[in-house]
């Protein structure tokens, strides 16, 4: 059958039938992960099934990056209960420290394009970003899955999102979907799939296809997948790495196109109390700020990191703002150290944390205080998201946010820079 | 059945259902928080057979099943809304947390009490004796609900190979 999808066509190789979006199927994943929120749960429902090792037979991880270095004895506790029921029941797990669980994976290969991958998290849709199809679950869900093997999906209806031009400087992956999130609203593309190619995605890197890929969480989308181009399938083979990449057919259905043209695109920006609040920075420079947060799944990369430090070296923050910067990964913190970024972001008076997912879902590591306000390249602002009721967050891109610190107000670093 | 309903807005997230700052915690913990940043307290109104009338995509946000799973353990045993957020919609399913969709906006006060009924998919309001109808979700899912959730469905579908 000819017309599909990449959606359609990852769900008809794991269900073992030819199927359309619309379709029920049981389909079954290469690749199952759940961290330490969420685990507990799924280990409860595991429990509950008395499963004595997974019916699953593709890889499945453990992994605990949501309240790690334990903040408290219970959260130290979930990590214990985690590895113990993986030890007895043939389940690995993610040694601790190594890394926020969407940015490691992709790191160390073991979401690859064409991959069908279910997460106990809902930016696991951060898959889509090398051409992988992420869905995020709950954790009964990802419990019924480890025990049987599979699980029922409806197959997606997709859209199409086609970028052309050239980012210019001081814009990024985050401004795209950003722009793309105040188009579609938080629930624009509920139930369904992105799919986005183009002249412009096809220039991207990867670390700007990760932001893109992360927030389609925020239009409700179920999968948000970037078709697996030239540079994909140059960044494996430089590395002696196969792939098996899936790309739609040129007489793919589609429910709805987006045209993003990157040429237009300036620094976007996410008001409280919803990422779909989204404005130009310059609508909102001058918001005074008491916090600055870098770093989650989707942009705590190496680039963030460069991006950031190249608009901190030799200044100082502003002295009314603390500024915390997480690299995603163990191995993002090391090459941050090696190219001196760390340095720079110490030197101008900021802290810099562990890799773990911290304070962007407002678990630790950075909690805002009663009426404190932040700006963050993080992908949720909901009220209270990182703290108080009263709090307030905005998301924007790595280069307003550190440009934001230096002044201590938020501003649009294509001006102040 | 009766009980009484819980009126909120559009784009109920599951932050303000289930807080970060104490998702690491039991659900019994949690629920004391669900809903505090938007409805102080809502813990402690609630009783079993109580409802929830919401508007557009409620759940959205995050895949915590601590979202559905406080609401159903303070008792809530019908969420009706607009639309549900795609996980949020599993997640309650689940565990066997019954959700109903409605198409239009209903006039009803927050905490008044209300007659209803899953089965004829029907909620009342006593006062004005106002009678509106409201969908349930697809063969599958429903038979999930009714069978109490996913676990208890799989394992009289499938055995494990």
């Amino acid at each position: 059958m000819k017309g599909k999808t990449i959606s359609e066509k990852v769900l008809s190789r794991a269900s073992g039938r030819d199927v359309k979006a619309g379709e029920f199927v049981w389909a079954t994943p290469d690749l199952i992960y759940i961290h330490d929120i969420t685990g507990p749960l799924a280990i409860s429902a595991l429990k509950r099934m008395s499963m004595e090792k997974p019916g699953f037979k593709g890889k499945i991880f453990f992994i605990f990056d949501h309240v790690f270095p334990p903040k408290d004895v219970q959260s130290a506790h979930n990590i214990l209960s985690m590895k113990q029921y993986a030890d007895d029941h043939n389940i690995s797990y993610v040694k601790e420290g190594e890394g926020i669980e969407h940015t490691l994976f992709i790191e160390n290969d073991t979401i690859l394009p064409g991959m069908f991958v279910v997460g106990g998290d809902s930016h696991t849709v951060t898959a889509g970003s090398v051409g992988a199809m992420g869905i995020g679950l709950g954790s009964t869900d990802i419990a019924v899955t480890i025990h049987y093997g599979k699980n029922w999906f409806l197959v997606p209806e997709s859209i199409r999102v086609d970028v052309r031009g050239i980012l210019r400087r001081f814009v990024t992956g985050k401004d795209i979907i950003l722009e793309l999130i105040g188009k579609l609203g938080i629930d624009g593309a509920n139930y369904l799939s992105l799919e986005f190619s183009g002249g412009g995605m096809e220039k991207l890197e990867i670390d700007d296809r990760l932001a893109v890929s992360n927030m389609t969480a925020e239009t409700g989308a179920k999968a948000g997948i970037i078709v697996p181009d030239e540079k994909i399938r140059r960044h494996y083979t430089t590395r002696g790495i196969d792939i098996n990449p899936v790309i739609p057919d040129d007489d793919a259905k589609y429910v709805d196109e987006f045209f993003i043209d990157l040429d237009d695109l300036g620094p976007k920006i996410a008001a409280p109390f919803s990422p779909q609040n989204v404005k130009s920075v310059s609508d909102v420079e001058g918001v005074k700020i008491d916090q600055v947060y870098i770093g989650n799944c989707a942009n705590g990369t190496l680039s963030d990191l460069r991006q950031a430090a190249g608009v901190l070296k030799n200044r100082q923050i502003n002295e009314n703002v603390k500024m915390i910067v997480i690299p995603a990964t163990r191995r993002i913190y090391r090459e941050a150290l090696d190219e001196g970024l760390i340095k720079i972001f110490i030197d101008a008076g900021a802290t810099v944390g562990p890799p773990t997912c911290g304070a962007c879902g407002g678990n630790h590591m950075g909690i805002l205080g009663k009426d404190e306000v932040a700006i963050s390249n993080t992908n949720r602002n909901y009220r209270g998201r990182m703290g108080d009721p009263t709090s307030k967050l905005y998301l924007a891109n790595s280069y307003v946010a550190a440009a934001s610190a230096l002044e201590g107000y938020i501003v649009n670093p294509e001006e102040s820079l | 059945m009766r009980g009484r309903v819980f009126v909120f807005g559009d784009y109920v997230d599951t932050d303000v259902m289930a807080p970060g700052g104490v998702l690491h915690l039991d659900i019994d913990s949690i629920k004391e928080h669900a809903m505090e940043a938007i409805k102080p307290g809502f813990f402690k109104q609630v009783r079993s057979g109580d409802l929830i009338l919401a508007g557009k995509s409620f759940g959205i946000g995050s895949s915590r099943e601590q979202a559905p799973a406080v609401l159903k353990s303070m008792g809530i045993s019908l969420i009706l809304a607009k639309s549900f957020a795609r996980i949020f919609f599993r997640n309650a399913i689940n565990i066997g947390l019954q959700i109903g969709i409605v198409g239009e906006n209903l006039n009803f006060t927050d905490g008044q009490e209300v007659t209803y009924s899953i089965e004829d998919r029907y909620i009342i309001d006593p006062k004005t004796n106002e009678k509106y109808t409201f969908k349930l979700p697809e063969k599958l899912p429903m038979e999930i609900i009714s069978r109490g959730g996913i676990i208890n469905y799989m394992a009289g579908e499938f055995r494990r190979s």
